[in-house]
């Protein structure tokens, strides 16, 4: 620990610490304003300027590391004269009059940071130049004539998603806040997860939906977990009105450290499907709304001969956005008390069916979402994370300045990742363990593994999958040597390959992981995607089945909030009878005989576990709208009227089976 | 005299640039200056070009965004961003040409070409600038039009020196 | 220009001119004619000499004898002996005992030319810059071949403290200090750096160096990199500057072919790589971190210290930046030793500075002189005096962000430790001397215009507070100042100093500074009476004619 004073208190402070930091940590407040503690630290804005025993001139806090005896001023008059010179001239430089601006009146930081300095005008006559305001972005405007230039939206576009699309133009008071080559925000790079905006601390970058929406002081703030994806991001979302204003990334959370994307901010705010919020049922043709009991009543009376007919009974499906809790009791409900034989997600295991089968024989052999962070080559196999569960994206595009190598395997001829990946190979479809075993034979071959494998006949095997994945041996070789070359490598795997269902393809590729050093002794780097945010959560009630009906004479679908896809409607929906629980209408609650309505994720409350095995809890955020039900109730209530105990032992339940990842 | 840009491949210029000042981080400047000395300036397929070529580089790959690409470029005055004219006239504006009488020479600029700082004339011959120091103060007030210095300039050269370019 | 063949500089301080100097200074005149030697010797007035006791005193060069008090009717006795005769006018000597302190560096000050003492510009010019043959006959390399066979790393370093070489990129850090911090750091891989961006507006020394004399500056890196421990170096140059980079680009080929540069040299096992980078455009790039930040390829922009370059430079790598001039110096002072080189200038600043002398004088160019050398010095005796019809008003020095000196601070000498006192810089060593016809409120707003046409914008106060700056003193200009605004020039300018990121912002407030505290009047005038006393500014208000 390092020693040192700030304002003549002894304050003790780690190595490599900031003085910025090491104040905060010991209660004392340093203003600042281009300092944002997820970003790298800028020393812009100057407002954090400290005296420093022995320095000519102050310091910015923010880039001084702190050093044993140090003795610091934070608030001498001299600094607060200057911090509010600095103040003035900020004000003075762009278009910064309060009243007409979103974030006036509390959520601006620079107008916080004046009254903080007790200002009430500035003195210096005003001149700038008109920026174009620019709104060609779908979710946000970015009003350059509000900016201070912090370039927290630059960094963070860089760090924190890594995708590099703002940057500064020009220089000196001419400086801007661009995207690109200076295109318009909406025709650039963008890939619109909002967290430029979620940085801003001004007016200059603001959401469409959230402005004029009510301050931070006029909203609720709860923390939950983001049900978009098996990421499992955790969300500050803001409530007003029983209504979600505004979604943040949770500085906070584990997962996602404030990052979020597009689908996570966004698409709960542009939420454009009707919601139902009353009990249907068909009656001559046609759904017609009906009181709960009738409905509970009718699906009850219908249910119960079913009961203990495996194959000819009710098939029963869940989306992996419900809950651990709504999963397990539904299971419960139809696999333990209906003797169900398909009880299954909507997934129907075509995320982790092939990662499982692995897990039962060998247990757990996945690593964790972090070991992404000192990754040197991440090596992509069907999966599109610059696509999918972009936020694990995030954490290897923001890392391509620091040289790491990406790889990406995919037959799909639309692929984000070509934009990404320094290689990128399109296999013929069906030929990935092919090609996984010919990039074994090539790294054995060539003597590049870092542990002992024997393989007899190595050429053989690289002219294999030469033939059957329609590479050429250069290409094969070059993605072999790339991932063989890392010192610490990550496989990532997705859906591209598990939904072949193939348990074969994953021992291949853990085979693999331990040829090139990616899994050892020390570190695990090797992951599935899974799929949505409970993927694996079903996966661990062995709802991983096929939805294939056989004489089954009625379907229970419970939909909660998810879309459903048409292969699975087309499905579903020969059942004699359909009994959909769901949110919103679709395709599916048109062809129902019985519709239960029931609350989306912000509405109820429930565990998920995460791609890497992270057991977080949603929190219910607001308030269902009057004849909603809550996803578990209207289970539990149906379990009743069917006379079926529930145990509710989610817990006992998920751990029954070993997991791929390890769960905590 | 730089030529339109339709005429060259953008591609195959950058690729040329980057093989000759190396595919790393700190050739940036030079691979840029390179381009936009062909060029005139740097359209946004070069930028987009550059990035793309240097990434891909199988051995040496170096991740540069467009928009680093773009911000490196604006912060300097011998890069530009946007189309300039055949002729690019650069006056310096600073205190030694300045005291030296550079002001009347700046004066008699704007109004033989008719533009005034940063502008290019609708028949895209001229692009007229300011610049900072050349280092030539001892000959202030100084144009540079292209590569050619002219030194010692009065207002009344100002037609004679314009008239040598086509 | 007729070649002097000697220089009489007399004391003109008031005690002088009330001894009768300027009637010494009209009988040298008549005297030197009468012997027909008008063209072949210069008289000129110096002042601020202190020393009431033996003036008016009369000091010849290129020998610096000093004599004294001398009346007006020694004249033709003095002119006869001394430069006729060529003997010493033993009976009119200053005793020897006297001439310490100011006479005693001006005394110090012989030269081949009338006090000029060539170090760093001992062969620009004189020989062939592509020719690596002509440098090595006029003892190039030889410093380079004495310390790698003879010297150890620190003696090296030693020397060149012992030397008291003080950086002349402008801040005058000791350069021996800095090498041994650099050589101290903790690294595997070091670099030298040789900042060749020489942007300040009137500075073209450089540029002189590069050109005439590309070798003097690759042995001086090839020294530094031996002292500190370094194998690859960067001379980033600016972009401008086309004819040096090809210069050193030929100058380096040569040197590796040579054995001068690349794997052990001079059969010592000491290896040198050095590269040749251009900049593109940006005077912020002299400032060595944006320069190292530029050098790896990214937009030139001050990083914030500590960390310092010295242990935290280019690639995070401990890097010694140091400018071409205080390079230059380095091999002659180890082929000399550092006591010859002490023995130039002054006692607290050592050796020689190279000046670029401009505006409204009879000569233009550049010149190198000892440290400690007065303005009026320079502007009677190298810039060959005022233009006719005009008088001297005030200076420009250093650069845009150097100072204005007024006629009352001529005789400052020009070192170190006199210029920190007086409150003036010394900067890059420009001089731009400026006569009555000059406004200071347009020559402060053409330099800020400079200034907030070349500030990054990474910080507020320099981005801000240029413009702020700009845009009063514009007004002014145009007759729309006013006394509130006047008011908040010290307040911006002082945030400017105090709490800017790097150097430009630090010192781009100088010039206002310097306007308000020598020039106020002049200043009020355009406020007060709506009227520029020089004629220059419009007054009125006119269009923006330089860029936002």
């Amino acid at each position: 620990m390092i020693n040192l004073k700030i304002n003549g208190q002894d304050v003790q402070a780690p190595q490599g610490s900031t003085v910025l930091k090491a104040a905060e940590q010991a209660g004392i407040n340093i203003p600042t304003l281009c300092d944002h503690k997820e970003l790298t630290p800028y020393g812009g804005c100057r407002l954090c300027i400290v005296e420093v025993q022995g320095f000519r001139v102050p310091i910015a806090s923010c880039t001084l590391p702190v050093s044993e005896g140090m003795v610091i001023n934070t608030n001498s008059e001299v600094l607060q004269k200057s911090r509010k010179t600095i103040l003035s001239m900020l004000f003075s430089e762009r278009n910064h009059f309060c009243p007409f601006c979103q974030v006036s009146g509390g959520d601006c930081e620079l107008q916080n940071a004046a009254y903080h300095e007790e200002m009430t005008y500035w003195p210096m006559q005003p001149g700038w130049n008109d920026f174009v305001v620019d709104t060609t972005h779908p979710y946000f405007i970015l009003d350059n004539n509000r900016c201070i230039l912090c370039r927290r939206c630059v960094r963070a576009c860089a760090e924190i998603t890594g995708n590099f699309t703002l940057s500064v133009a020009e220089r000196g008071a001419a400086s801007s806040i661009v995207a690109d080559a200076n295109v318009p925000l909406g025709e650039s790079s963008c890939i619109k997860c909002g967290a430029c905006v979620q940085v801003c601390p001004t007016g200059a970058l603001i959401d469409r939906t959230s402005a004029y929406q009510g301050l931070l002081a006029d909203v609720t703030e709860i923390k939950s977990v983001c049900v978009g994806c098996s990421v499992g991001c955790g969300i500050t979302l803001q409530i007003r009105d029983n209504r979600i204003v505004k979604i943040e990334g949770d500085w906070d959370a584990p997962v996602n450290r404030g990052a979020l994307c597009e689908h996570g901010r966004y698409d709960p705010m542009y939420e454009m499907r009707a919601r139902i919020t009353t009990p249907l049922m068909r009656k001559n043709g046609a759904l017609e709304p009906v009181s709960w009991e009738e409905a509970l009543s009718a699906v009850a009376d219908k249910l119960k001969p079913l009961s203990g007919d495996p194959q000819n009974g009710v098939a029963a499906i869940a989306s992996t956005r419900l809950p651990l809790e709504t999963l397990n009791t539904f299971k419960e409900l139809f696999g333990d008390g209906m003797k169900s034989g398909l009880v299954t997600s909507t997934e129907e295991g075509m995320t982790t069916q092939a990662v499982s089968a692995l897990a039962d024989k060998v247990g757990t052999f996945e690593g964790h979402l972090d070991t992404l962070k000192n990754a040197d080559v991440v090596f992509c196999i069907g999966a599109n994370i610059a696509k999918s569960h972009m936020v694990a994206g995030f954490m290897v595009k923001r890392a391509r300045p620091f040289g790491i190598r990406i790889i990406s395997i995919d037959p799909a001829e639309e692929n984000e990742m070509d934009e990404i990946a320094n290689i990128s190979l399109k296999n013929k479809p069906g030929s990935d363990l092919a090609l996984i075993e010919g990039l074994k034979a090539i790294i054995v071959d060539e003597g590049l593994g870092r542990t002992p494998l024997t393989i007899a006949n190595p050429q053989q095997l690289i002219a294999e999958a030469v033939e059957k994945t329609g590479l050429d041996v250069e290409s094969l070789s070059e993605a072999a040597r790339g991932l063989a070359h890392g010192v610490s490598p990550v496989i990532l795997y997705g859906k591209g390959l598990t939904a072949q269902r193939n348990p074969q393809l994953v021992e291949a590729l853990l085979e693999l992981a331990t040829l090139v050093g990616a899994v050892d002794e020390e570190r695990v780097g090797l992951l599935s995607l899974k799929g949505e945010a409970n993927s694996q959560a079903a996966a661990q009630l062995q709802m991983e089945s096929q939805f294939t009906l056989n004489g089954h004479k009625a379907v229970f679908a419970a939909i909660g909030d998810d879309y459903v896809s048409k292969k699975l409607v087309e499905r579903v929906s020969v059942a004699p009878y359909l009994v959909v629980q769901a949110a919103y209408e679709s395709e599916l609650t048109a062809k129902a005989d019985v519709v239960l309505p029931v609350t989306i994720w912000s509405e109820q409350e429930g565990h998920y576990i995460n791609l890497d095995g992270r057991v977080q809890k949603a929190i219910r955020a607001i308030e269902a709208p009057a004849g909603v039900r809550d996803n578990q109730a209207v289970l539990a209530e149906l379990a009743q009227k069917l006379n079926i105990p529930l145990s509710g032992d989610w817990q006992r339940a998920s751990q029954a089976r070993h997991s791929s990842v390890v769960l905590n | 005299m730089t030529a339109p840009v339709k005429e060259h491949d953008i591609p195959a210029l950058v690729r040329t640039a980057i093989e000759k000042h190396g595919g790393k981080q700190d050739a940036l400047i030079p691979i840029l200056s390179e381009i936009n000395a062909v060029l005139g300036y740097i359209p946004g397929e070069a930028f987009h070009q550059v990035s793309k070529q240097l990434q891909d580089d199988p051995t040496e790959g170096v991740f540069v965004a467009e928009s680093q690409l773009h911000a490196l470029a604006s912060f300097y005055d011998m890069l530009s961003t946007k189309a300039r004219g055949a002729h690019v006239i650069k006056f310096c504006e600073n205190a030694p040409c300045h005291v030296v009488g550079g002001k009347a020479v700046w004066d008699a600029l704007r109004e033989q070409l008719s533009l005034k700082n940063g502008e290019t004339s609708p028949d895209n011959k001229w692009t007229l600038v300011t610049t900072s120091c050349l280092g030539l103060c001892s000959v202030g007030p100084v144009v540079l039009v292209d590569d050619d210095i002219y030194g010692n300039v009065t207002p009344e050269q100002v037609p004679n020196i314009l008239g040598r370019y086509e | 220009m007729q070649t002097k063949r000697a220089m009489i500089l007399v004391s003109s301080d008031p005690e002088s001119i009330r001894l009768g100097a300027n009637d010494l200074i009209k009988s040298l005149n008549e005297s030197l004619a009468a012997y027909g030697l008008q063209d072949e010797v210069d008289v000129s007035a110096i002042a601020d000499i202190g020393r009431a006791d033996i003036v008016p005193l009369v000091i010849v060069y290129p020998e610096a004898t000093v004599y004294g008090p001398v009346k007006a009717a020694d004249a033709r006795y003095l002119v006869e002996e001394h430069l006729y005769k060529g003997r010493v006018a033993t009976d009119l000597l200053a005793p020897p005992k006297q001439l310490s302190g100011h006479i005693g560096w001006l005394r110090s000050r012989k030269g081949y030319n009338p006090s000029e003492q060539r170090i760093v510009l001992e062969r620009a010019g004189r020989i062939d810059p592509d020719s690596v043959e002509d440098y090595i006959t006029n003892n190039g390399y030889e410093a380079l071949g004495k310390a790698l066979t003879e010297m150890t790393p620190l003696q090296v370093i030693e020397t060149i403290e012992k030397s008291g070489l003080q950086g002349r990129g402008g801040a005058g850090f000791p350069a021996g200090r800095k090498w041994r911090f650099v050589r101290n750091a903790e690294g595997d891989k070091k670099y030298v750096i040789c900042n060749a961006d020489e942007s300040e507006p009137g500075t073209f020394k450089d540029r002189i160096v590069l050109e005439g004399d590309p070798h003097l500056v690759i042995e001086a890196m090839a020294l530094a990199a031996y002292a500190i421990g370094s194998d690859e170096g960067f001379i980033y140059i600016r972009g401008e500057y086309g004819v040096a980079y090809q210069r050193l680009e030929k100058a380096i080929q040569q040197a590796e072919e040579f054995g001068f540069l690349g794997q052990n040299i001079f059969g010592t096992d000491f290896n040198f790589k050095l590269h040749i980078h251009a900049g593109a455009g940006a005077y912020i790039c002299g400032e060595e971190t944006a320069l190292i930040e530029s050098l790896e390829g990214k937009r030139g922009e001050p990083r914030t210290r500590p960390p310092y370059p010295t242990t935290n430079g280019l690639w995070n790598k401990p890097t010694l930046v140091n400018n071409v001039e205080t390079l230059s110096n380095i091999p002659a002072i180890l082929r000399n030793g550092p006591e010859w080189y002490k023995s130039i200038g002054t006692p607290s600043s050592p050796g020689t500075k190279v000046y670029t002398i401009m505006g409204n004088v009879n000569f233009s160019g550049v010149i190198e002189v000892p440290m400690g050398i007065t303005l009026r010095e320079v502007i009677n005796i190298y810039a060959k005096g005022m233009k006719p019809g005009s008088s001297f008003k005030m200076a420009q020095t250093g650069g845009s962000s150097g100072s204005i000196i007024p006629a009352a601070l001529q005789d400052t000498p020009m070192d170190f430790e006199s210029v920190r006192k007086a409150g003036v810089s010394l900067g890059s060593g420009a001089l731009l001397i400026c006569d009555q016809s000059v406004c200071i409120v347009d020559l402060v707003k053409v330099l800020l215009q400079f200034f907030r046409f070349e500030s990054c914008g990474k910080c507020t106060p320099c981005r801000v507070g240029t413009q702020r700056a700009y845009e009063i003193i514009d007004r002014i200009t145009q007759g729309q100042g006013s006394f509130e605004e006047l008011e908040q020039l010290p307040e911006l300018a002082a945030e400017m100093e105090r709490a800017s990121n790097c150097g430009l912002g630090q010192t781009a407030s100088a010039p206002v500074r310097d306007m308000l505290k020598h020039f106020r009047t002049e200043v009020e005038a355009h406020i007060r009476l709506g009227v520029c006393p020089t004629g220059v500014c419009p007054m009125v208000a006119e269009e923006e004619t330089a860029p936002a």
